[in-house]
């Protein structure tokens, strides 16, 4: 209880306050945005977060991953191009609502659904968070060092598209993650007799090359899409919400639990989420045939599913320092940080931490009904925001983002590098999110990987000779035969 | 612009065999068999192996795809330049902005990113220096990040 007292103070100061407003109107910016992506507001806004105190900086990213996965709805609905790639799963079906006239109805519906899918994820992280802690405390290395090959294999499997091509963005990020001095061995790997180089490379820096730089790139190709046709929406906004409500009450249920599960998948975050809905409630409505003609029944249960998605997605994050899906692993570089190491020992030592994380989800959730209404309210002028202004503000703010860490112009080379990189990633259809898990999670693998070694004196069977480990051991190895067995067996059939 | 997996995959081949070649230099730890070589080396295994999987890949659709399929921008010259500056911008930043300063780097490279991306002539400068005034007021008064004054020193606030 003095926890939770505790929490609530930490909240509620002013500058905790006025941080988290001005986040989720941030958030609302770059999600209403179109080429502006939720994953690269949070890369954005974390050289500033560094600055901030733990709470006020774990407040802003919360709030504004948020807001900017709700205000990825808007462009996807007025102008048919998902803001943010959560919104993508449902574009065509809420611009078909915008052409019959309904639009207000389809984004009316985005934001209630939105705002409730975003509590029951919350709901979710609180019940199941501090009790798979207890659990988490009972492991060692060789867990940990499973858990971390689960998150991983999970983030190339589930990803769309190649998983081969997710496998290479994987060890890519695993490689850079050996740069520099920081392994067990305290041996310099990699580092070219560069003093820059020892330090490793720098995820922040890494991140906005991959995330914003990258996208700036596309932009100046001339990649981006038109945005010049936007209709703004006239109607009141909540007329009908009980309605809504009483009818889809289902839909929005089962895509908040379809969502959190599928979030709280290491590797799987709100994109997945939106797609595996959208489908599972077309193959359930009574009304398939309506679905792609503006029928709303599949974006309740769509985008009820993408923000849920986001609570999930915290719960393997705070419990075992595994990320959910790329904004996550954001999230817990920013938690080492600050010193808020995640980890089971976090929900003992520091539950007023975890309450404080709890409130501000909450909080954001409730703020996202005002504050989304006056970004739809002002959607034709958001929409309007001359790029070709933006962009060069972007890359001058991801400039002084990267030199920020160290002070020191090595991040902004860093930044540049891993801005090709992900150009040249995304054009070959390599995903970017395993690198980013790489990253992160590189030398937790590692370092488990080599503890665990030694305690077992060289022999692998260590790692199955304790009943959690070999669970979670078989689990893994499971999810790498098993595809690759039906691969081999359709072929042989074929 | 897509490049065939194939010439991809023997790019990551290169890079696995190099990995794994000057992993075998890292000095083990005494008396541990797993010491700083081992993770790079299975990632070298891996990377190649996948690598070997692209080239097989490639191979296949090269009679479709050729080496290298174009996308519109790369056969533009507008905006293959406009890339380029891009770039150099941003090595110009990291060239200049500790002999220069913050100030007149960002400015110049905002003014000249403005026109390559059409911003009116006249708007350009002001709205240039506005940028570079308020992320400075931002990330050097507000967030205290040293950020380089150049030849602006006598002038430092």
């Amino acid at each position: 209880m003095d926890a939770i007292l505790l929490a609530t103070q930490m909240v509620f100061q002013p500058d905790v306050l006025v941080t988290i407003v001005l986040a989720a109107l941030f958030g609302l910016f770059v999600g209403s945005v179109p080429g502006l992506t939720a994953t690269m507001a949070t890369a954005l806004l974390v050289p500033i977060t560094f600055f901030m105190a733990p709470v006020a900086a774990i407040g802003a990213i919360v709030t504004c991953s948020a807001m900017a996965i709700f205000a990825g709805d808007i462009p996807g609905t007025l102008l048919r191009i998902p803001g943010t790639p959560a919104s993508a799963a449902y574009t065509d079906e809420a611009y078909a609502m915008t052409r019959k006239g309904q639009g207000e109805l389809a984004l009316g519906a985005n934001l209630l659904f939105s705002a409730l899918g975003g509590l029951f994820g919350t709901a979710v992280l609180i019940v199941a968070a501090p009790s798979l802690a207890e659990v988490a405390l009972q492991f060692s290395s060789f867990e940990y060092f499973w858990l971390a090959c689960l998150g991983l294999t999970c983030a190339t499997v589930v990803g769309t598209g190649s998983t081969i091509k997710g496998l290479v963005s994987l060890m890519i990020g695993l490689l850079v993650a050996t740069i520099g001095l920081n392994n067990p061995a305290g041996v310099p790997r990699f580092t070219f007799g560069s003093v820059d180089l020892m330090g490793g490379i720098d995820f922040i820096a890494a991140m906005i090359g991959l995330f914003a730089v990258s996208e700036i790139f596309r932009y100046v190709l001339g990649m981006s899409p038109d945005t010049s046709n936007v209709q703004a929406p006239a109607g009141n906004l909540f007329t009908g919400w009980g309605r809504l409500f009483k009818q889809y009450w289902r839909q929005s249920l089962r895509g908040n639990v379809l969502g959190t599960a599928i979030g709280a998948l290491p590797g799987a975050g709100a994109d997945i989420a939106a797609w595996v809905s959208y489908a599972v409630s077309k193959r359930f409505s009574k009304t398939p045939e309506k679905f792609g003609t503006g029928h709303v029944e599949g974006i309740i249960e769509s985008t009820s599913s993408n923000n849920a998605a986001l609570g999930g997605a915290w719960v393997p994050a705070l419990v075992f320092g595994i990320p959910g899906d790329s904004i996550t692993a954001i999230v817990i570089g920013v938690l080492y940080l600050k010193g808020m190491n995640p980890g089971p020992t976090i929900f003992i030592n520091n539950p007023q931490d975890i309450y404080a994380v709890f409130l501000i989800f909450i909080l954001a959730n409730i703020f996202m009904v005002p504050a989304g209404w006056a970004a739809i309210k002002s959607a034709r002028l958001l929409m309007k925001v001359p790029r070709n202004v933006l962009m060069p503000t972007i890359l001058l703010f991801c400039v002084v983002g990267s030199f920020a860490i160290n002070n020191s112009v090595f991040g902004v080379s860093v930044m540049l590098f891993f801005g090709l990189l992900g150009f040249i990633m995304e054009e070959n259809g390599f995903p970017i999110a395993p690198t980013i898990l790489g990253i992160v999670l590189g030398p937790l693998l590692e370092e488990n990987f080599v503890t665990s070694m030694i305690k077992s004196d060289g022999s692998f069977l260590g790692f199955f000779e304790r009943p959690l480990a070999a669970g979670l051991g078989i689990i893994t190895i499971a999810v790498w035969i098993v595809p690759l067995g039906l691969y081999l067996w359709r072929k042989a059939r074929s | 612009m897509r490049i065939n997996d194939a010439i991809l995959g023997a790019v990551l081949l290169a890079c696995s065999l190099a990995v794994g070649l000057y992993a075998r230099t890292f000095p083990a730890i005494p008396g541990q068999e797993y010491g700083a070589s081992v993770f790079p080396t299975w990632i070298s295994i891996a990377l190649g192996l996948c690598s070997a999987v692209l080239i097989a890949g490639g191979m296949r659709q090269w009679a479709e795809t050729g080496a290298v399929s174009l996308a519109s921008w790369a056969r533009s010259g507008h905006h293959l330049r406009s890339l380029a500056i891009t770039i150099a911008l941003v090595v110009f930043y990291i060239l200049a902005s500790t002999p220069l300063g913050f100030i007149p780097t960002a400015f110049i490279a905002l003014v000249i990113l403005f026109g390559v991306l059409g911003v009116k002539p006249l708007l350009t400068p002001v709205l240039a220096a506005g940028i570079t005034m308020v992320v400075h007021y931002g990330f050097y008064s507000l967030l205290r990040v040293p950020l380089p004054w150049g030849v602006l020193t006598p002038w430092a606030w």
